[in-house]
C-alpha cells in the first residue's frame, strides 16, 4: 500500500524536463508555430467542410460561421434571458469557491498527515476512500441534505478538490529528503524552524501540482453538476440548448468550457512558476 | 516513505490503533445519529437499514435488472471506452514523443481536449449517436485518448539520452532503439497514464449514466435518489467506489508484473 505513488497524477503532471534531443525527430523548435497553426486550420477546414459540402444535416452540425454568428448574438441578447458572462461567472463562481475552501483546509491536513504519523493514520483511510468515488455520485445525497442551490453544488465541488489535495500535500511533505532535515536539526533548527524553512519548502511544488490536478477535476465536475441541476451556468446552457436542439449553442458552449479550462489550467502554472522558483532544482 | 526521521516514540502499532479509533469513532457517531433519530431515514440511513437495503438489491435487483447486470453494463461501457481511447491514445502520444512535428501538430487538439469538462461534449454526441451505448462509449474513449496521449509523450520524452547513444553506438537502428530502448523507458508513464485515465473515465462513465442513462449503477444511484430510496443511494455510493478501487489495483497489479524494471535507474 505505501509503496503506490498517493497520487498518480503527480508523475506525469510535472513540467517538462530538457528533452532527450537525440530520440526526437523532426527538426528545432522554428517550425513548431506555423505546424501548431496549420493544425488549428486543418481543423476548422475539415469542420467547414463537412458542414459545406452538406455531408451532415445542418441542424446536426452547424457550420463555423453559424456558430460565430451565435456567438455574436449570445453577447448581444444572452440567452434565455442570461448573458453569456453571467454564465461563465457562475460557473467560474462555483468552481472557484469549492476549490479555494478544499485548499483552505486541504492543505494544512495534508501538511499535518504528512508531517505527524499520528494524524496521518487518523485520516488516511478517510481520504483514500473518498478518492475512487466518483463525485457525481454523490451529488444526489449532497442534493437531498443542502437542496439544489448553490450550496450542494459547492460542497460537491469541495469533496472532489479535497482528497486530491490532501494526498498531493501529504505525499509532498513524505516526499522531503531525510539529509535536509538532518542538516537543518545538526544547524541546530527548532522543529518549528525545520517546519517552516525546510519542510514547507520542499512539498510546495506537489502542493501546486495537486491544485492543478484538483482544479481541473472540480471545473469538470462543475459543469456535470450544472448539467444535472442548475438554472444558469455554461453547463446549464448547453444542457438547454440541447433540449431545443440548439446545437450552435452546444458547439459555442463547448468552445467557451475549453478555452476557459486552458486558462485555468494556465493560471495555475504561471503561479507555480512565481511562487516555486526552485521546483526541479535539486 | 516513511516522514524523515520523525517518529516520536510510538510505533506501528499506536498508528494502527489511532486508524482503528477513528473509524470506530466515526461508526459510533454514524450509530448514535440514525438510532437517536435526530437525522431523518431518509438523509441518513442507519446501518441496520443500509444492510436490508443491500440484500435487497442482491436478491431483487433494480427496477427489472439484478446488481449484477447493473454492474456488468457499466463495466463494460469503462472498459471498451478505456482499452479503445488507451490504445489510440498510447500510440499518438509515442508518435508526440518521438517526433517534435508530429507533436506540434496534434499538441493544440489534445491541449484543448484535455482540460475540457466531459460533460459538455456528451451532449452534443447524444444528439449524434442517440441515448445508448454508443454515445457513452464515444465519449469515454475521447476522455481517456489525451491522457494517455500526454503520458506517452512524457514518457519517451524522460528516456535519458546516454542510453539512446549508447544504443545508436552499438549499431542499433531506429526502430530497434524504439521498440528496445525508447518503448521499454516510456512504460511506466504509460501505465501511470493509464491508471490516471481509467479513474478519469470511470468518474465520468458514472456522471454520464447519471445524466442521461437508464441502465448501469450510476443511473441506478439517480433513479434511487428520485423515489428519496436513500438506503439504494447509499449502497450505489459504497458500491461504485469499490469497484474504482479495484479497477486501480487491477491496472496497479498489471503494471507491477509487466514494468518490474521501474524505478531501477
Amino acid at each position: 500500500m505505501r509503496m503506490i505513488p498517493a497520487v498518480p497524477a503527480l508523475r506525469t503532471a510535472r513540467p517538462r524536463r530538457p528533452v532527450a534531443a537525440a530520440v526526437r525527430r523532426g527538426g528545432g523548435a522554428g517550425s513548431a508555430w506555423g505546424l501548431r497553426a496549420l493544425s488549428v486550420g486543418c481543423a476548422l477546414a475539415a469542420w467547414a467542410a463537412l458542414h459545406g459540402l452538406r455531408l451532415v444535416p445542418d441542424f446536426l452540425l452547424p457550420g463555423p460561421g453559424d456558430v460565430f454568428a451565435t456567438f455574436v448574438d449570445v453577447l448581444r441578447h444572452g440567452y434565455r434571458e442570461t448573458t453569456l458572462w453571467q454564465n461563465a461567472a457562475s460557473t467560474l463562481y462555483r468552481c472557484g469557491a469549492g476549490f479555494l475552501l478544499a485548499c483552505l483546509t486541504g492543505v494544512p491536513l495534508g501538511l499535518a498527515m504528512g508531517y505527524s504519523r499520528r494524524v496521518g493514520a487518523a485520516f488516511d483511510y478517510l481520504i483514500q476512500f473518498m478518492r475512487p468515488l466518483p463525485p457525481l455520485s454523490y451529488l444526489i445525497l449532497l442534493i437531498l441534505w443542502l437542496g439544489t442551490g448553490n450550496g450542494s453544488k459547492i460542497a460537491l465541488l469541495y469533496l472532489t478538490a479535497f482528497p486530491i489535495v490532501v494526498s498531493a500535500a501529504m505525499a509532498g511533505v513524505r516526499s522531503t529528503r531525510v539529509q535536509k532535515v538532518q542538516a537543518a536539526r545538526s544547524l541546530g533548527a527548532t522543529e518549528r524552524q525545520v517546519f517552516r524553512y525546510v519542510i514547507v519548502p520542499s512539498a510546495l511544488p506537489m502542493v501546486l501540482t495537486g491544485a492543478r490536478i484538483a482544479l481541473a477535476a472540480a471545473f469538470s465536475t462543475v459543469v456535470a453538476a450544472e448539467l444535472m441541476a442548475a438554472t444558469d451556468g455554461l453547463g446549464w446552457m448547453v444542457f438547454s440548448a440541447s433540449r431545443f436542439l440548439r446545437n450552435d449553442v452546444i458547439i459555442l458552449g463547448i468552445l467557451v468550457l475549453g478555452l476557459l479550462g486552458i486558462a485555468l489550467n494556465r493560471l495555475i502554472l504561471a503561479l507555480d512558476a512565481g511562487l516555486v522558483h526552485w521546483r526541479g532544482v535539486e | 516513505m516513511s516522514p524523515p526521521g520523525r517518529a516520536r516514540g510510538w510505533g506501528r502499532l499506536g498508528d494502527r490503533w489511532v486508524t482503528v479509533g477513528v473509524l470506530a469513532l466515526f461508526g459510533a457517531a454514524w450509530v448514535a445519529v440514525t438510532r437517536s433519530g435526530w437525522v431523518n431515514d431518509l438523509f441518513l440511513p442507519g446501518p441496520g437499514l443500509l444492510w436490508d437495503g443491500f440484500v435487497d438489491l442482491v436478491e431483487n435487483g433494480y427496477k427489472s435488472r439484478s446488481l449484477w447486470e447493473h454492474g456488468a453494463l457499466s463495466l463494460k461501457r469503462v472498459l471498451l471506452g478505456f482499452a479503445t481511447g488507451a490504445a489510440v491514445g498510447t500510440l499518438l502520444g509515442l508518435a508526440m514523443g518521438y517526433n517534435r512535428k508530429i507533436e506540434a501538430f496534434f499538441d493544440p487538439l489534445v491541449e484543448f481536449f484535455r482540460p475540457l469538462p466531459q460533460l459538455a461534449y456528451l451532449v452534443l454526441l447524444i444528439v449524434w449517436f442517440g441515448i445508448g451505448d454508443r454515445a457513452q462509449i464515444v465519449l469515454l474513449f475521447l476522455t481517456a485518448l489525451p491522457v494517455s496521449s500526454v503520458a506517452a509523450m512524457d514518457g519517451v520524452k524522460s528516456v535519458s539520452i546516454q542510453r539512446v547513444q549508447a544504443a545508436r553506438s552499438l549499431g542499433a537502428s531506429g526502430w530497434q532503439v524504439f521498440r528496445h530502448v525508447v518503448f521499454p523507458s516510456a512504460l511506466p508513464e504509460i501505465f501511470t497514464g493509464a491508471r490516471l485515465a481509467i479513474g478519469v473515465v470511470y468518474a465520468t462513465l458514472i456522471a454520464a449514466e447519471i445524466i442521461a442513462g437508464s441502465t448501469g449503477l450510476g443511473w441506478m444511484i439517480l433513479d434511487a435518489g428520485r423515489f428519496l430510496r436513500s438506503e439504494y443511494v447509499f449502497v450505489g455510493i459504497v458500491l461504485l467506489g469499490l469497484l474504482g478501487l479495484l479497477l486501480d489495483r487491477l491496472l496497479l497489479g498489471i503494471e507491477l508484473r509487466v514494468v518490474h524494471w521501474a524505478g531501477r535507474d
